[in-house]
């Protein structure tokens, strides 16, 4: 199995996403690459946000997913997985939706991975991410992920508390668009979300 | 200004709009200046959308008073009751919120207000609830037949157990009792989509579009039906057998051709507004998308 870096920007919008549809299931897409040493690495390097109105249903998914791989491939990424936030906070579950959507980036990808935010973990200092693989027959939930021992680590440790703190204390997720959005007004900037960019924090 | 907040909360009580630490901040500020006397018989249903906005963010003790404040005025009235349940609800406590709802519904059986509570609580606790979950919305929407959120909400369980085709047969019945909004029309579109029957998303999506026209502007559901045209349309030139479960005929590919053609200008129209001053996000990937 392949390892997995989460960078701090990545991070940072799956719970920005969550938060500002508290009460929908949101989802979107990872974008990263390859790692330039070790060909088994890969380094999920951003996230890109697609729903939160019906995630269950197809057209607008395939759209948005076909724009997010082409945005990526103009910034030489590649759709390297999915991410979800359930409206049922403590529902930590992948669901057909999400298998079927990592499916198809697994066509692209084949080390792609699907990340389902854990409600049980916000505020405790953990990732409060379950990673889920394909085994070959499967999606498989790593409940070890994130661990000292891992292969799946967020490259930046301070990232779930920073996130909390941009929440909380600076409201950034309101100024958060998805894809969804950007179907309202196509001046909604969803695939960079530049205006909530965040400096790397240091230790 | 006092009357402004005033007004503020009542649009806001009107439309639904669930923007709780706005309304707790004015209804905090509306209480510390006495404004409950002023408001007269609106009072009531104020202190009940500031008893669900202060349970939203955490401020449970606000709730309390608000609660008890109503308690007073209307002991025993369900609508308070279905507050007390929810503020049960927001301890994180599903167990003792389903008892107090099962008990509830036993003094007043079949009160809509406690029954949805009581779905809203099982369906909250996931998969292990799930049927349970739909046979007491399927029992409700039984009883209250013309309630449109109840109907929504079973195409939404359906769909989220990967059931399309009766989420597809629950949502024909909300556009049976709401016939003219938009956002149910493209539901429905993009249900059957999902279900792989493309000619009745397509002829739903063009629905869609000509319902908004009548309206004389523009809304947000024509916007995204005609990403919807565009998806079906090409899709049904490129497998022209494409099946259909509901037996809806299929355009000639002629016409299929022009409505291909019409979305994406309408889609370009969106993207380069002649209008100066207009801001565009991500032009670049929809003319890469359109070129494919």
């Amino acid at each position: 199995m392949p390892s997995y870096t989460l960078s701090h920007q990545a991070y940072v919008k799956i719970y920005l996403h969550a938060a500002k549809y508290p009460h929908k299931t949101v989802n979107g897409v990872l974008i990263g690459k390859k790692g330039k040493s070790r060909e088994d690495s890969v380094a999920v390097l951003d996230a890109i946000p697609l729903l939160h109105l019906w995630t269950t249903l197809s057209p607008m998914m395939e759209i948005g997913l076909e724009l997010a791989k082409t945005h990526a491939e103009s910034r030489e990424l590649l759709v390297v997985g999915y991410y979800q936030a359930s409206e049922r906070l403590y529902d930590n579950v992948l669901p057909p939706t999400g298998e079927k959507v990592v499916g198809k980036i697994r066509e692209w990808f084949k080390d792609a991975i699907a990340l389902v935010l854990d409600g049980n973990k916000i505020g405790s200092g953990e990732a409060g991410l379950i990673p889920y693989l394909y085994n070959g027959v499967t999606w498989r939930p790593d409940v070890s992920a994130f661990s000292p021992s891992s292969n799946i680590s967020l490259e930046n440790p301070r990232s779930p508390s920073r996130a909390l703190d941009l929440i909380r204390n600076h409201k950034l997720h309101q100024q958060f668009n998805d894809f969804d959005d950007h179907l309202e007004n196509v001046s909604a900037d969803w695939l960079s979300n530049a205006a909530c960019f965040d400096e790397n924090p240091t230790a | 200004m006092a009357t402004s907040s005033i007004e503020k909360l009542a649009t806001w009580r009107a439309r639904g709009t669930r923007v709780s630490e706005q309304i707790v901040q004015q209804g905090v500020m509306m209480l510390e200046n006495g404004g409950l006397r002023k408001m007269g018989d609106e009072a009531w249903s104020f202190l009940e959308q500031l008893a669900l906005a202060s349970m939203d963010i955490g401020r449970l003790e606000l709730a309390d008073e608000c609660i008890e404040l109503l308690s007073e005025q209307f002991p025993g009235s369900p609508r308070v009751e279905c507050l007390k349940g929810i503020r049960i609800e927001a301890e994180n406590k599903p167990k003792e919120a389903l008892e107090f709802y099962e008990n509830a519904l036993l003094e007043d059986e079949a009160n809509p207000a406690l029954w949805k509570r009581q779905i809203a609580v099982l369906r909250s606790q996931g998969s292990s609830f799930i049927l349970r979950t739909v046979n007491e919305l399927t029992k409700y929407v039984d009883t209250f037949y013309t309630d449109i959120e109840g109907w929504l909400e079973l195409a939404d369980i359906y769909a989220e157990l990967n059931i399309y085709d009766l989420s597809l047969q629950t949502l024909a019945h909300v556009l049976l009792l709401a016939s003219q909004n938009p956002f149910h029309v493209l539901r429905f579109a993009e249900t059957a989509y999902t279900v792989g029957d493309v000619p009745l998303a397509l002829k739903t999506f063009l629905r869609v579009i000509d319902m908004d026209d009548s309206a004389g502007q523009e809304g947000n559901a024509t916007k995204r039906a005609w990403w919807g045209v565009k998806l079906a349309a090409a899709r049904l030139l490129s497998f022209p057998n494409s099946p259909s479960e509901s037996q809806t005929s299929l355009p000639s590919a002629e016409y299929l051709r022009l409505l291909n053609e019409l979305a994406r200008e309408q889609l370009t129209g969106t993207y380069f507004p002649t209008s100066v001053g207009g801001k565009v996000h991500g032009r670049d990937a929809f003319v890469a998308w359109l070129g494919k």
